[in-house]
């Protein structure tokens, strides 16, 4: 037997070919076809900003942008998440008649919501063009903060894409996870808006200092703090850990649960 | 003679579920009422067999003797419980209809996937797509979604692209029940050269006459035991005996 390591390094080209067909199929039927992969973050992103800048105003400075960004941070969170969790059970037909290994519905998942991330990005460049915002420099600290959101959404798509296929009530129950956690993450708001009780809880979410330290590189122009780097950096290695141990204990006999 | 394949005392075990449990919820109820909700079936029981470089080899059995079970372990889709399996090169399997294509895809999309997936680069399977399509005389519906196939259709496009992609091993599962005479010759032209090149097939069907026409050996497999291992015709005999007795009892 080969490690998971190995073979996922053997079979590195099936990663962007599960992505495109994610995408593919997504917008399928559709008379718009591949437009709805910008017009549905725009649709999307419109309703929120006008709800939020509307009609839950908070004093908060450059809120539009504060706003978008924050949910597009989340957005790439959500989008990979969810796209892993049927991933392998989406492919019954495939992984029951073909071997590869079980690791890759779940990355490629990761992959596709980068795709995904790429055009929100846009549409956010097309906003601040438009609402006159010029960001510092700090804004490339973008890419390390993705980049770490990447590695916990791998950490959580690959325990996520077995365990749905086993127990078909996790979709349920992710999907309240999902939307308690936008509520729960500091988009529409600021941090430091809650009681203390509450955020020394909620900082430990990985979430939480992620879109902290989003909203401060690109915001404030200034580096996310230490703590936030500590705390982020912490609790996503420790969900990567248990992610792939999960994983690793699950994969083998998956395929006979489906 | 070399040997490709090398299964050596596999057995596996499947739980029957009479009321499946698929939700954590009545896992946890299951949990605690400790009821047992699943009995214990031995799909495979001590199965050792080879087969050898440039030999087609035949199984034949009932339904639910296990042959899918051990094509898919053979496959690695699943993990026998022990035993050991030894491939020397690359296998692929056409099991039932298909080699995982996706309904709402096109030919030539799916057979990119699939090549992928089965080992191929983007390019190396770009170059040949052309010729898997014509060799599945398809070329009216390469760009149609393969959710508009016919079953002969799918199996026309599954078997030209597992034979383009070129295995060390081939494993074929009951793919001449559905494609038309003419194909059917076809398909034995592409299995003989196989063969000459040194290539093995593991051949799976319920119609003894291409079992005992084109394999070199079969095996009977009684109920996940190995019944009979040898020539075909003795094999056959072997599984006609055992229904007959079957009959009388």
């Amino acid at each position: 037997m080969t490690s998971i390591r190995e073979e996922m390094w053997k079979t590195k080209g099936i990663l962007f070919n599960f992505a495109l067909s994610d995408l593919k199929v997504r917008y399928r039927n559709s008379v718009l076809g591949i437009l709805w992969s910008i017009i549905e973050p725009l649709l999307l992103l419109g309703v929120l900003f006008v709800v939020f800048s509307t009609m839950f105003k908070f004093d908060i400075e450059n809120f539009p942008i504060y706003l978008l960004l924050g949910i597009i941070t989340w957005n790439f969170f959500k989008n990979g998440t969810s796209i892993a969790l049927g991933s392998l059970t989406n492919r019954a037909a495939f992984v029951t008649q073909i071997y590869f290994p079980r690791s890759i519905p779940g990355l490629s998942a990761g992959i596709t919501a980068s795709i995904m991330l790429m055009t929100e990005l846009v549409i956010l460049a097309i906003f601040m063009i438009t609402l006159n915002f010029s960001p510092s420099i700090t804004i490339l600290y973008l890419i390390p903060v993705f980049l770490l959101e990447f590695l916990l959404i791998l950490g959580i798509s690959l325990p996520l894409s077995v365990l749905n296929a086993k127990f078909k009530d996790v979709e349920f129950i992710w999907g309240v996870v999902l939307q308690a956690g936008f509520f729960l993450t500091p988009i529409f708001y600021q941090f430091d808006m809650l009681p203390e009780t509450v955020r020394n809880v909620l900082q430990f979410s990985p979430m939480v200092q992620i879109v902290t330290m989003a909203h401060h590189v690109t915001i404030y122009g200034e580096l996310p703090t230490v703590n936030s780097i500590l705390y982020a950096v912490f609790s996503v290695l420790v969900i990567v850990i248990v992610g792939y141990l999960i994983f690793r204990k699950l994969q083998g006999r998956i395929v006979e649960e489906m | 003679m070399e040997v490709s394949v090398n299964v050596k005392h596999i057995s596996k075990k499947f739980r029957l579920y009479h009321e499946k449990r698929t939700s954590v919820y009545e896992s946890v109820l299951g949990y605690f009422s400790r009821k047992k909700h699943y009995e214990v079936i031995q799909v495979l029981d001590d199965v050792t067999f080879d087969v050898k470089k440039g030999e087609m080899f035949g199984i034949i059995g009932q339904n639910g003797s296990g042959k899918t079970t051990l094509l898919r372990i053979l496959s690695h889709i699943y993990q026998p419980d022990s035993g050991s399996v030894d491939i020397t090169g690359t296998i692929i399997p056409v099991l039932a209809l298909g080699l995982g294509f996706h309904p709402e895809l096109t030919a030539t999309t799916n057979i990119v996937q699939s090549g992928t997936l089965l080992g191929f680069s983007r390019k190396e399977i770009s170059d040949r797509k052309d010729d898997i399509i014509k060799f599945a005389e398809l070329e009216k519906f390469a760009d149609t979604k393969i959710k508009n196939f016919s079953s002969g259709m799918l199996m026309r496009l599954a078997f030209s692209t597992a034979v383009q992609v070129d295995p060390d091993v081939l494993i074929l599962d009951e793919v001449f029940a559905v494609g038309d005479l003419n194909f059917q010759k076809k398909c034995f032209d592409a299995i003989m050269n196989f063969k000459k090149r040194g290539k093995s097939i593991i051949f799976v069907s319920h119609s003894m006459n291409p079992i005992k026409d084109f394999c070199d050996r079969a095996m009977f497999l009684n109920h996940g035991k190995v019944g009979f291992i040898g020539n075909p015709s003795e094999a056959i005999t072997a599984y006609v005996d055992y229904l007959g007795s079957l009959n009388t009892k």
